[in-house]
C-alpha cells in the first residue's frame, strides 16, 4: 500500500463526504425546521440530474444546464411544500413527524414509479476537465468540481445562516417555533423557503455525482438513507455536526469499499447509524 | 370457541372470517388456477405480518420498519440450517422463529430502557432493514447473494395426497391455522391486562408507569410476540416463493406494502390488518391495468391514505354498523335463528 493510494482515496473520501454533506444538510434543515423526514429527498436528487441531462439537448453548456435541473427541483420543491406539505404542517408534535415519514415515503414512490417508467435508464454527466496530478497523486477531474462546488455551496449556506437576517430567522425557527413567532417570524415562510433550498442542495448533489458515477432511479432511496445517516450522525438539528459527519462517512465508506468490500462498508454505515442511536436516542426528539 | 375468546364479539368476527376464508380457496381452484392460489398465499402472508405491526405500532407505539429483515433472519436461518444438516425444516424452523424473536425482543428492549421516540425507534429499525438487505446480498457464502439459496419448503406431502390438494392450498391452510391463532392470541391479549396496560402506555407512558404499570416489560411482550410471528410467517412467505431472495425481504417489497395494509384495514382492530392485507392484494391485481405504473400507484395512494383516511376501513365500517344499529338486527336474526 502506497502512501499515494491512501492520499488518492483520502481525496475521493473528501469528495464523497461533500456529496454526503450536502444530502445530509437537506435533511437537517428541514427536519431540524419543521421535523419532517424527508424521505423523498434522494429522488429530487435523480430528478435534478436527469433534468439537467434532458436540458443538453437545448443548451451545450453542462454549467446552464446543471443550473436549469437546479430550477426545476427548485419549482417542484416548492410546489410540494405549498400543497403536501401544507397539509402535514397543520399537524404537530409526533403527529407531524410520522405524517411527514409516511406523506414523503409516498411522495419517493410516486416519484420514482414515474422515474421507473418514463426515465428508467442510468444518467450521468461529462464534465471536460482533464485530471490534475501533483507529486505524483492524481485526481480525477469531476472529483476536483465535487470538492470545488460542493465546498463553495456548503459555505454559502453558513454566510447566509450566520450574517442574514433570513439566516438569522431561520436559526430562531430551529431552536424554537413558537418563540419565533413571538418575534414576528413566519414560520411556514421559512419553512418553505428552507425546503426548498434543501431539494436544490440535494439535486447539486444528484448532479454532481453524476459526473462521478451513473444515477439510476432505483438509487433513489439509497441517497435518501445515506442522506439521513449523515444527518442522524451529525446531530440532527445540527448543521455543522452534519458536514462533519458527511465527511467522516465519506472518508470511512471510501476506505472501507477499497479494503474489506462493497457491502461490509455498507454495513458498517449502518452499524455506525445504530450505533450512534443507541448512544445519542434523545437527540431526535 | 367464544370461551377461547373471552369476547363473543371477537369470537363472533373470527368465526366469521375464519369460515369465509376456509371455503375461499375452494371457491379459486373452482374457478381460477395456481397464479390466483399463489395470491391467496401472499394474502395471508401479509395478514399475518401486518398483524404483527398492528400489535407492536398501533398498540405500543414502536413502529418497527425491519418486519421483512425480521421475516428474512428467520427464514434465511432455517434454509441455512437445513442446507448444513440435512434436517427436515419442521425441526429447524423454530430455531430461526426464535432468531426473529430476540432480535425484536432485544429492539424493544433497548427502545424502551432508552426511552426512545417513535422516530428514533423507525430509524433505528430501518437501518437494521438495510443493514440486513446489505447481507442477505452480500454474504454470499451463506445467503447465495441475488440469485438466493433454494428451500425445501414447508410442506406436508401426505396431507397434499390425502386431500388432493395443490401445494399452494396446504401452505395456505397452513398459513390460516396460524392466523386463526394469532386471532385467539391477539383477542385475549387485548382483552386482557396486557390490553389495557398497552392503551395506557400509548396514551402516557409516565402516567402509566406511575401507576405502577411496567413499561419495558410490556413493550417487550409486543415486540417479541410481533416478532415471533413474523418469524413464523417469514418460511411459510418462502415457501409459497419456492426460494430465499433478498428481494423478497426487502424494505420497499414487504414494509411499505405492511404500512399500507395496516392504515388501510385499521390500526387496533383484529380483522383490520386481514381486510387491509385483502384490498391491498386485490387492488394490486386491478393495478395490472396500469402495469409499470405500479409504484407510482402505490405512492399516491400512501399519500392519500395517510392524509385523509387514516381511521381505517374496519373501524369505518363499525362507526357504520353503530349508526345503523345493524350489530343489533344481525344479532337478532342470530338469536331467532337459533
Amino acid at each position: 500500500m502506497t502512501t499515494t493510494t491512501m492520499i488518492e482515496l483520502f481525496i475521493d473520501g473528501i469528495a464523497r463526504g461533500l456529496v454526503f454533506a450536502l444530502l445530509g444538510a437537506g435533511i437537517t434543515l428541514v427536519f431540524g425546521l419543521g421535523n419532517i423526514l424527508n424521505i423523498a429527498i434522494g429522488v429530487f436528487a435523480i430528478i435534478a440530474l436527469i433534468a439537467t441531462v434532458q436540458l443538453l439537448a437545448v443548451s451545450s453548456s453542462v454549467a446552464v444546464a446543471a443550473v436549469g435541473g437546479l430550477a426545476f427541483v427548485a419549482v417542484l420543491g416548492l410546489a410540494v411544500d405549498r400543497t403536501l406539505l401544507s397539509l402535514v404542517y397543520r399537524k404537530d408534535g409526533e403527529e407531524r413527524i410520522l405524517l411527514g415519514i409516511f406523506v414523503t415515503l409516498g411522495l419517493m414512490l410516486f416519484f420514482e414509479g414515474v422515474l421507473f417508467v418514463e426515465f428508467p435508464e442510468g444518467f450521468t454527466l461529462s464534465h471536460g476537465i482533464p485530471s490534475l496530478t501533483v507529486a505524483g497523486v492524481s485526481v480525477r477531474g469531476s472529483t476536483q468540481i465535487i470538492i470545488l462546488i460542493s465546498s463553495i455551496v456548503l459555505l454559502l449556506l453558513f454566510l447566509f445562516l450566520n450574517l442574514t437576517y433570513l439566516g438569522k430567522a431561520t436559526r430562531t425557527v430551529f431552536q424554537d417555533e413558537t418563540g419565533a413567532l413571538l418575534c414576528g417570524i413566519n414560520p411556514r415562510r421559512i419553512q418553505t423557503l428552507i425546503f426548498v433550498v434543501s431539494v436544490v442542495f440535494a439535486g447539486l448533489a444528484g448532479i454532481l455525482q453524476g459526473f462521478e458515477t451513473d444515477l439510476r432511479p432505483a438509487a433513489a432511496f439509497e441517497l435518501t438513507v445515506f442522506a439521513i445517516i449523515v444527518s442522524i450522525v451529525g446531530g440532527v438539528r445540527n448543521i455543522r455536526g452534519t458536514v462533519v459527519a458527511g465527511l467522516l462517512l465519506g472518508l470511512v465508506i471510501t476506505y472501507a469499499n477499497f479494503f474489506i468490500g462493497a457491502f461490509v462498508a455498507k454495513m458498517i454505515l449502518f452499524g455506525v447509524a445504530v450505533v450512534v442511536l443507541l448512544l445519542r436516542p434523545e437527540e431526535i426528539a | 370457541m367464544s370461551r377461547l375468546f373471552t369476547s363473543s364479539v371477537d369470537a363472533r368476527w373470527a368465526a366469521v372470517a375464519l369460515a369465509f376464508l376456509t371455503v375461499l380457496p375452494l371457491y379459486v381452484m373452482e374457478t381460477a388456477g395456481t397464479y390466483q392460489a399463489r395470491l391467496l398465499e401472499l394474502f395471508l402472508v401479509f395478514a399475518l405480518i401486518t398483524m404483527a405491526l398492528n400489535i407492536v405500532f398501533a398498540h405500543t407505539d414502536q413502529l418497527f420498519l425491519f418486519t421483512g429483515a425480521l421475516a428474512g433472519i428467520s427464514t434465511y436461518t432455517t434454509a441455512a440450517l437445513v442446507d448444513a444438516t440435512g434436517v427436515t425444516v419442521w425441526l429447524l424452523f423454530p430455531v430461526g422463529v426464535l432468531a426473529a424473536g430476540g432480535l425484536g425482543v432485544l429492539v424493544s428492549y433497548v427502545a424502551a430502557r432508552l426511552k426512545m421516540s417513535i422516530i428514533v425507534i423507525a430509524i433505528l429499525t430501518l437501518s437494521l432493514q438495510l443493514a440486513a438487505t446489505e447481507f442477505f446480498q452480500g454474504a454470499r457464502s451463506i445467503t447465495g447473494g441475488t440469485t438466493g439459496i433454494s428451500f425445501p419448503g414447508m410442506e406436508v406431502p401426505f396431507l397434499e395426497e390425502a386431500a388432493g390438494l395443490p401445494p399452494q392450498v396446504v401452505n395456505y391452510y397452513l398459513l390460516l391455522v396460524v392466523l386463526a391463532v394469532s386471532f385467539v392470541l391477539y383477542s385475549r391479549m387485548m382483552r386482557s391486562r396486557y390490553g389495557l396496560a398497552f392503551d395506557a402506555i400509548r396514551q402516557d407512558e409516565v402516567a402509566a408507569e406511575s401507576i405502577g404499570i411496567n413499561v419495558v416489560k410490556y413493550k417487550m411482550i409486543a415486540g417479541f410476540t410481533a416478532a415471533v410471528l413474523i418469524g413464523l410467517v417469514g418460511p411459510l412467505y418462502a415457501t409459497a416463493e419456492g426460494r430465499v431472495t433478498p428481494s423478497a425481504f426487502t424494505f420497499q417489497s414487504v414494509d411499505v406494502l405492511v404500512l399500507i395494509m395496516l392504515v388501510l384495514g385499521g390500526m387496533r382492530t383484529m380483522l383490520g390488518p386481514v381486510v387491509g392485507a385483502a384490498l391491498v392484494i386485490l387492488i394490486n391485481e386491478q393495478l395490472d391495468v396500469f402495469g409499470q405504473w405500479e409504484t407510482a400507484v402505490y405512492g399516491l395512494l400512501l399519500i392519500v391514505l395517510f392524509l385523509y383516511f387514516n381511521e381505517g376501513v374496519v373501524p369505518k365500517v363499525e362507526e357504520y354498523a353503530e349508526r345503523f344499529e345493524l350489530k343489533e338486527r344481525i344479532r337478532r336474526q342470530l338469536d331467532r335463528n337459533g
